[in-house]
């Protein structure tokens, strides 16, 4: 099928990616109303002793595996921006979804016990707002989509 | 209390492996804000007068400020303690990420006291503090204990402080290195750390650090981070890190060179960002929350030092153990960075420590042997000692591990004339023969000798404006204003913790936005001068109470004695007639006896208030 609305989706650049943190930490307050970069949505791998930093984010994949095992399609595709979303309220906590995310991405909350990933905080990621380097971009494409 | 604070401070007494949560008084907050404020009225409250700095009753704090662990930029956190190195007051600032995690953790400090019987590591995760054996990890340096205990926790993102052999071994200027190679570095708090049998804290945390405004807050961000990207000293940190400042040290007369004998130094251009860049660096990391990313990693590629990584050679580390050894190879200098990085050993004291041996070997006060040729030059006798050091293997290596004070001491009159230091506090990379405001710093600050407590020495080698007119390098006028004035501000902003790179290019008024959208308080900018000027009087009643006289303020006799033999300041030194004017007006300005010691009047008026006492 034949997508007509370009999808946002976020760039990474590992090689401009100093590991400051500033992508998790504005994405928590966006998601939970307070800092914590281990709450945040991506990740950022710290490789040979901080000689690479890797981000890690939310590909909100064309044949996304997570909301296919999801038992009560609390996961679903956003009308608006294209990203996987999941509803908190629909969510019963299989942990599903987080095992069948390759990267790593899908959060279990330790408070809800609820799933959380990421999704573009509505079409406008704050991790890109507050990348000081450019690691983190916005993109856009026409995406083939594998429902 | 207000937002961005977690509102608790977690006491652990180590000798029965207790744990103690609780709400700090009010007074702190309003009093003394966070960090250094907190650190220096805990420890003079806590710690009993003339405590051993290696015993059990002396406090290891670890403190954050009002907006650490928040988005504003470049904040850090310190360890306040007695230290080993001085007995008097110390504090000790990192980057890195293990600051921002003690309030993620749920606290705005933890306070150790007592002594483990066994090796332990803290342990913080979402299930509360606890306390784990730490056998295995003991031994280890601190580089690979970080990674072990990663390992056995099965968790890459706990974030560590450890120590290494030197700590273990209570080496006075023992360091802390915490996440990820960001050391609290002088003084002693990894000897403190050592003497406590505690190896490690490892922290993870799931708690939210909240803001009182935030549409404020996210103004106040704006306004700090471009004031960081506009600054022209940012963005020279953003290009070549403290790498920057070995040339200009060089130009300016200012950088050590054999044992602080000179202030200039051929090597100087082979040690800054130039010579790093071709031979170390390949990519750019940054502390938390850092846009600055001043730190440049790279690699010794090949040869006799290759190592796989290597993170920037700081200028100080640059100077003195480069410029100050008379060794000119980045990658050797790299390599003993990285040996005491490992051995957890300060490289300011490790760097004056070994000058002060190649200098007493060139004088016959210390044997030289045909397998540890102690020689200017020689990186190879250089990596052996800081290993003694850390160690305290053989005699020469137990008589420096006690730090250039004590060791000169021991070996008589001839050696107190090499011994660089203040208070015992091994002085740092920046000679002052030629910036008498940088010697009244050294003079006074409250943890020795300290390049960070108040740096005039960037106005006396720039002509750069103060209060209006340009400073005069070598005029005494005027200059303990100038030390009074930035001591202050340093140590207010130390309570939020601010790292000095960030406040280059912050201004107060946007620091005072930032802590009012945050926590909800209606401070002015001219707050931290006032906070600073009343910290300074309680470290300054520690640190007499400790012991120190007027007697101890004083620059090494090199600095006294020698004229300076090259550079823009050739021929020129610091007169005892100089320090005692120098003195006399910084006492007089701060309303200080003629002896150093605060005036009740002078209490009052800063806001000490004594019959208040902190309690654990």
């Amino acid at each position: 099928m034949e997508q007509t609305k370009p999808q946002v989706f976020i760039r990474t650049h590992f090689d401009l990616c100093t590991g400051c943190a500033l992508c998790k930490t504005a994405c928590s307050m966006h998601v939970f109303g307070g800092y914590n970069p281990n709450k945040g949505m991506l990740i950022i791998r710290h490789l040979w002793e901080n000689l690479a930093h890797i981000p890690v984010v939310c590909q909100q994949c064309r044949n996304a595996m997570c909301m296919k095992v999801c038992p009560v399609k609390a996961i679903y595709r956003d009308e608006q921006t294209q990203a996987v979303v999941i509803d908190q309220k629909k969510c019963i906590s299989c942990r599903l979804c987080s095992q069948y995310c390759p990267l790593g991405v899908i959060h279990r909350d330790l408070e809800t016990q609820k799933a959380y990933k990421c999704d573009l905080c509505q079409g406008n990621p704050q991790c890109v707002q507050v990348c000081p380097f450019g690691a983190l971009e916005l993109g856009q494409e026409n995406r083939q989509s594998g429902e | 209390m207000a937002q961005s604070y977690m509102n608790q401070i977690l006491h652990i007494e180590l000798s029965r492996g207790s744990f103690n949560a609780f709400e700090p008084p009010a007074w702190m907050f309003d009093d003394y804000l966070g960090g250094k404020g907190w650190g220096a009225r805990m420890l003079l409250d806590i710690v009993p007068e003339k405590a051993d700095p290696l015993g059990p009753e002396n406090a290891l704090m670890f403190l954050t400020g009002p907006l650490t662990a928040t988005l504003a930029p470049a904040m850090r956190a310190c360890v306040v303690t007695k230290s080993p190195l001085t007995n008097t007051f110390l504090d000790s600032y990192f980057g890195g990420y293990f600051g921002p995690e003690i309030k993620y953790a749920g606290y705005d400090a933890l306070i150790f006291t007592g002594k483990s019987p066994d090796p332990v590591f803290l342990q913080i995760d979402h299930n509360g503090p606890g306390l784990v054996p730490a056998h295995d990890i003991w031994g280890q340096d601190a580089i690979k204990s970080n990674q072990s205990i990663k390992a056995k926790l099965g968790d890459d993102n706990f974030k560590i402080a450890t120590i290494g052999p030197a700590g273990e071994n209570q080496v006075p200027f023992a360091l802390i290195c915490c996440e990820t190679n960001r050391q609290a570095g002088r003084g002693g708090a990894g000897a403190v750390m050592g003497s406590k049998n505690l190896k490690a804290i490892a922290l993870k945390g799931n708690k939210l650090v909240k803001i009182h405004d935030h549409k404020k807050f996210n103004l106040a961000l704006s306004r700090a981070n471009k004031e960081i990207y506009d600054s022209l000293d940012c963005q020279g940190l953003m290009a070549t890190g403290t790498a920057g400042s070995v040339e200009f040290a060089n130009e300016t007369g200012l950088i050590p060179s054999r044992n602080f004998s000179d202030g200039t130094s051929p090597l100087a251009a082979k040690l800054g960002d130039k010579g790093q860049s071709q031979k170390l660096w390949l990519s750019r990391s940054a502390c938390f929350g850092c846009p600055i990313a001043c730190s440049q990693m790279g690699a010794v590629r090949t040869g006799r030092y290759a190592s796989f990584v290597t993170d920037i050679v700081e200028y100080e580390t640059a100077a003195m153990l480069g410029t100050n050894l008379e060794i000119g190879d980045p990658r050797a200098v790299a390599h003993l960075n990285r040996l005491c990085d490992e051995l957890g050993v300060d490289t300011i004291s490790a760097g004056a420590c070994i000058s002060f041996a190649f200098e007493a070997a060139e004088k016959g006060l210390i044997e030289s042997k045909d397998d540890l040729k102690l020689e200017f030059g020689n990186a190879k006798a250089a990596a052996d000692l800081i290993e003694m050091i850390a160690f305290g293997k053989g005699h020469l290596g137990r008589l420096l591990s006690q730090g250039v004070k004590r060791a000169a001491q021991e070996l008589g009159p001839e050696a107190e004339h090499l011994a660089i230091h203040v208070k015992g506090m091994e002085m740092p990379a920046w000679g002052p023969r030629g910036t008498p405001g940088m010697g009244l710093a050294y003079m006074t600050a409250d943890r020795g000798a300290c390049h960070q407590r108040g740096f005039p020495a960037g106005y006396e080698s720039t002509g750069m404006e103060w209060k209006g007119k340009p400073v005069k390098a070598l005029e005494l006028e005027g200059k303990a204003e100038l030390v009074f004035s930035l001591q202050n501000y340093l140590a207010g902003t130390d309570c939020l913790v601010k790292c000095d790179f960030g406040a280059m290019g912050v201004s107060p008024e946007t620091y005072a936005l930032l802590l009012n959208a945050a926590t909800g308080s209606d401070i002015q900018a001219s707050f931290f001068d006032e906070l600073g000027e009343r910290i300074w009087n309680v470290t300054r009643i520690f640190n007499l109470r400790e012991g120190m006289d007027i007697r101890d303020e004083r620059l090494p006799q090199r600095f006294v004695e020698e004229p300076l033999p090259s550079g823009p300041h050739k021929g020129h030194h610091i007169t005892e007639d100089d320090m005692k004017y120098l003195l006399k007006d910084y006492y007089q300005i701060r309303g200080w006896d003629e002896n150093g010691s605060p005036s009740l009047e002078t209490l009052q008026r800063t806001g000490v208030r004594l019959e208040k006492k902190f309690k654990l």
